[in-house]
């Protein structure tokens, strides 16, 4: 065999350590992963698994003292990357190395325009004149498939879309023929569609120019999707690495198994025939706009409609989905039916009594029926309350006896499956998941007939999602309870709902029971909704595992 | 090999400990802590220290420090004493510091929180009032109060107080107006919980901790803004304030300097402790501000 050139990228047992006072003394422990030309290795971990710390470590942007690299080496085309001065690895980044951010809003800088911020690159790493730099940027724009180039090169990125702003992020980091690509997280802020347009120009790109990819990611679909190799952290020990299909269709570590297991299957449940049950909540026509609020001079700026027309029933016991990508008004839809949000025409009709025409008196005394799940639980409990007094507190505005509440609180916590003993600590001394867990509690409190939960599980790790989610659907069916569930995750809405509502700039393009929604999807809209989902062709194999 | 994530982290140690070895990582102040600790002390035993009033006469009028043990930090002009007229006076400052810092952060509070709660034409109204009052300057505006109520101890606290409310007013009202957006404003609204528990009780103990800290810099511009007055001979003269100390001993400064010197160190020193209290306060209460 002839002498095969070294590969792009070799890590050997590389180690990070952590300041002191940290959960573990360090974030990656020994870690060892060749990334060969032309080829995308996925790195895959839940929060906190030392994922992005690596990226930081191989482009020598720790944040040193404190985190830094202790043994191992990291090996760039051969060459040892430690102990590089910082002038040298400056003159690597960008040319031989370079990274896609997650957020390409913040790793663009919004004072310069688009064409500027490519320029740059190109100014500084190379000797081209500056026409023929701009030639390259507007090819590189073009190669990106950015519609009309030459004005997204003016253009400055607030001016343009999350998906283009990721387009012109992925064109800076190409722009230079670099050999090694690190992608960290780069369409964990895109919508769906949106996601499956980068990941195959990420893919495309990658194959024209042969070089290697290390894709960041804690979403299997994703991994599903575009990797050739994976490599699976868990708390910065490498617990498994292999081929795509090896990992995902035949994982061998507990770990790997039971985070596979926790991705949801996108089998919706069998269709329930036509429930009978009462409606316990009913919109009709519902609509709102948000006017903008022009300044002194500027004048009236135009309004914008978040929600049109929107009637919806649901029915006791019921679970009904609303999904949609951002912008849909999907959001604003939770936010009227719980009257957080005033609605500028229609009704909702919670038992038969209208919500929205309430005077604040009555109100107050319907909400008790109608609870809500937030999507973010770390802002949705006051960080200056004790837990025990987050979850009584709704009963005891409402006429309960303290002390009874109290103890009542004691027994929800034990419903959602914590510890009493939670019961006297402050939000922040809780996991996400469990954060999560109390909010419910607190839901539950009311002995509410409905329940809106908007995007409660899309902050959490994928294996504590599956837990809260399984929660939810037993205490769902326990409690007969009827479920509003607000999510851009058509994975998590197949596992959960009877029927759903597809949305799109706040219409209602489609209805129906969740399997002959996926099934035979009949608006392009939900079609093109439903071939996006990320890994779409890979079902996660069914582990008999013991998935908690 | 998921954790369930329903086993929970082991107790933190109680939040005063915490709170605690925050603050004490701050050199500067514990010594802050400690000078306040001596003026409380002194406030605490002037009665003690010199039963009687600090006003009579004590010795022979202008004698040095030092000379004479009935009056250790000698006497002035009048013949009163220097050191009961400190420990007396610290009283006086405490007194005008604390109960004006209260009218100025009650009156702040009640106008920030609903100019920030509620916004619109409420917050228009409220915020234009509060410029009014900004656009004038303190010193002057509490003259023109002394002037038309008096120079009562208690009238001069309350001018205090007045010309003192529109900062910490703007502070919280901009607390609120980041805080009121917050999904746990929306969960309560949510169990049906009134606008004022909302205001109070939900949203209030969340802006606290910037306010605190104000708090400590309203205490000792009030301590100052009493002893200008005193020493413009606008200070209530039944009671020894450190500011009519200095203002007496303006007049024979040239001969006899420590009769103003010496009050002067006290209110430096105390002015001293709030400021670098308030430092303390702001690392212990905003952790993530500072490593």
């Amino acid at each position: 065999m002839t002498k095969t050139p070294p590969p792009v990228l070799d890590l050997c047992k590389l180690e990070i350590s952590l300041p002191k006072g940290a959960d573990r003394p360090f974030a990656l422990e020994g870690l060892d992963l060749t990334i060969n030309a032309g080829e995308i290795v996925c790195l895959v971990g839940e929060s906190g698994s030392g994922k992005s710390l690596c990226a930081g470590a191989i482009m020598g942007l720790l944040p040193e003292p404190h985190v830094r690299v202790t043994g191992g080496a990291i090996r760039f085309m051969g060459e040892e990357l430690r102990g590089k001065s910082d002038a040298e690895m400056r003159k690597l980044r960008g040319a031989d190395i370079s990274m896609i951010f997650q957020e390409p809003m913040t790793a663009l800088n919004p004072q310069k325009t688009v064409g500027w911020q490519i320029d740059e690159v190109l100014r500084l790493h190379t000797k081209m004149t500056k026409s023929e730099r701009k030639a390259r940027a507007l090819e590189m724009l073009e190669r990106v498939h950015i519609p009309d180039p030459a004005s997204a090169y003016n253009a400055y990125p607030h001016q343009i879309s999350g998906g283009q702003r990721q387009r012109v992020m992925i064109a800076m980091s190409l722009v230079l023929s670099p050999k090694l690509i690190i992608a960290d997280e780069p369409t964990t802020a895109l919508d769906v569609t949106t996601q499956l347009q980068i990941l195959k120009l990420i893919r495309e790109l990658q194959e024209e120019e042969g070089a290697g990819v290390l894709f960041i990611t804690h979403d299997f679909g994703v991994v599903a999707e575009i990797a050739d190799k994976v490599a699976v952290l868990c708390r910065g020990e490498l617990v498994e690495s292999g081929t795509t299909d090896a990992v995902l269709n035949h994982p061998q570590h507990p770990y790997t198994r039971a985070l596979i297991g926790a991705v949801p299957a996108l089998t919706p449940p069998p269709v329930k025939a036509a429930s009978d049950a009462p409606v316990v909540l009913k919109g009709t026509g519902l609509k709102k706009t948000f006017a903008a609020r022009g300044g002194l001079l500027s004048g009236k700026r135009k309004a914008v409609t978040a929600v049109k027309d929107l009637t919806f029933e649901l029915r006791q016991g019921e679970t009904l989905g609303v999904v949609g990508e951002s912008g849909s008004g999907k959001t604003t839809v939770s936010r009227i039916v719980t009257r957080l949000l005033e609605c500028d025409q229609g009704s909702v009709e919670l038992d038969g009594t209208d919500l929205l025409a309430a005077t604040p008196k009555e109100l107050r005394a319907l909400r008790q029926h109608i609870q809500m799940v937030f999507q973010d639980p770390m802002a949705s409990l006051n960080p200056r309350k004790r837990v025990v007094d987050l979850i009584a507190q709704g009963p005891i505005v409402h006429g309960a006896d303290p002390k009874k509440a109290r103890e009542d609180a004691k027994k929800l916590l034990e419903l959602v499956e914590l510890s009493p003993a939670a019961a006297n600590r402050f939000p922040h001394e809780f996991s996400g998941g469990q954060r999560q867990r109390i909010g419910i509690a607190r839901a539950l409190a009311m002995e509410p007939k409905v329940i809106v939960a908007d995007e409660p599980v899309s902050a959490l790790d994928v294996s504590v999602q599956a837990q809260v989610l399984k929660l939810l659907a037993d205490l769902r069916d326990r409690l007969n309870l009827s479920l509003l569930f607000v999510t851009h995750d058509l994975r998590v809405a197949a596992q959960l709902c009877d029927r759903i509502i597809v949305m799109q700039k706040g219409e209602i393009v489609e209805h129906g029971p969740t399997a002959e929604v996926f099934a035979n999807p009949k608006h392009p809209y939900t079609q093109n909704l439903l071939s996006s989902i990320p890994g779409r062709d890979w079902t996660p194999p069914s582990l008999h595992a013991d998935v908690a | 090999m998921t954790l369930a994530d329903t086993e929970i982290a082991p107790p933190e140690p109680p939040r005063y400990v915490m709170f605690w070895r925050r603050y004490k990582r701050n050199r500067a102040a514990v010594l802050g802590l400690f000078l306040f600790a001596l003026v409380v002390l002194m406030a605490l035993t002037a009665g003690i220290v010199d039963p009687g009033d600090p006003l009579r006469r004590a010795g022979e009028p202008l004698t040095p420090p030092f000379m004479n043990w009935e009056t250790p930090l000698g006497t002035d002009q009048l013949g009163r004493d220097v050191l009961s007229g400190v420990f007396y006076g610290a009283r006086i400052s405490l007194l005008i510091g604390v109960a004006a810092t209260l009218v100025a952060i009650v009156i702040g509070v009640v106008i920030g929180a609903l100019a920030g709660y509620f916004g619109g034409w409420v917050d228009d109204v409220l915020m234009r009032i509060t410029e009014a009052f900004q656009t004038i300057p303190n010193f002057v505006l509490l003259l023109t109060l002394v002037a038309i109520m008096g120079s009562k101890i208690e009238w001069i606290t309350i001018a205090i107080g007045i010309v003192s409310w529109t900062a910490p007013a703007r502070m919280v009202r901009a607390e609120f107006m980041s805080l009121r957006h917050r999904e746990f404003v929306d969960a309560a609204r949510n169990l049906g919980v009134s606008n004022t528990s909302i205001i109070f009780r939900e949203i209030l103990p969340n802006a606290l901790p910037p306010l605190v800290v104000y708090a400590s810099v309203i205490m000792a511009l009030s301590i100052l803004m009493e002893s200008a007055l005193a020493f413009l001979a606008l200070g209530d003269p039944n009671y020894a304030s450190w500011g009519n100390m200095i203002g007496q001993g303006r007049a024979v400064l040239r001969t006899a300097p420590y009769c103003a010197v010496i009050p002067g160190i006290a209110i430096i020193l105390t002015v001293l402790s709030f400021s670098l209290l308030g430092e303390g306060l702001n690392d212990a209460l905003n952790p993530r501000q500072k490593k």
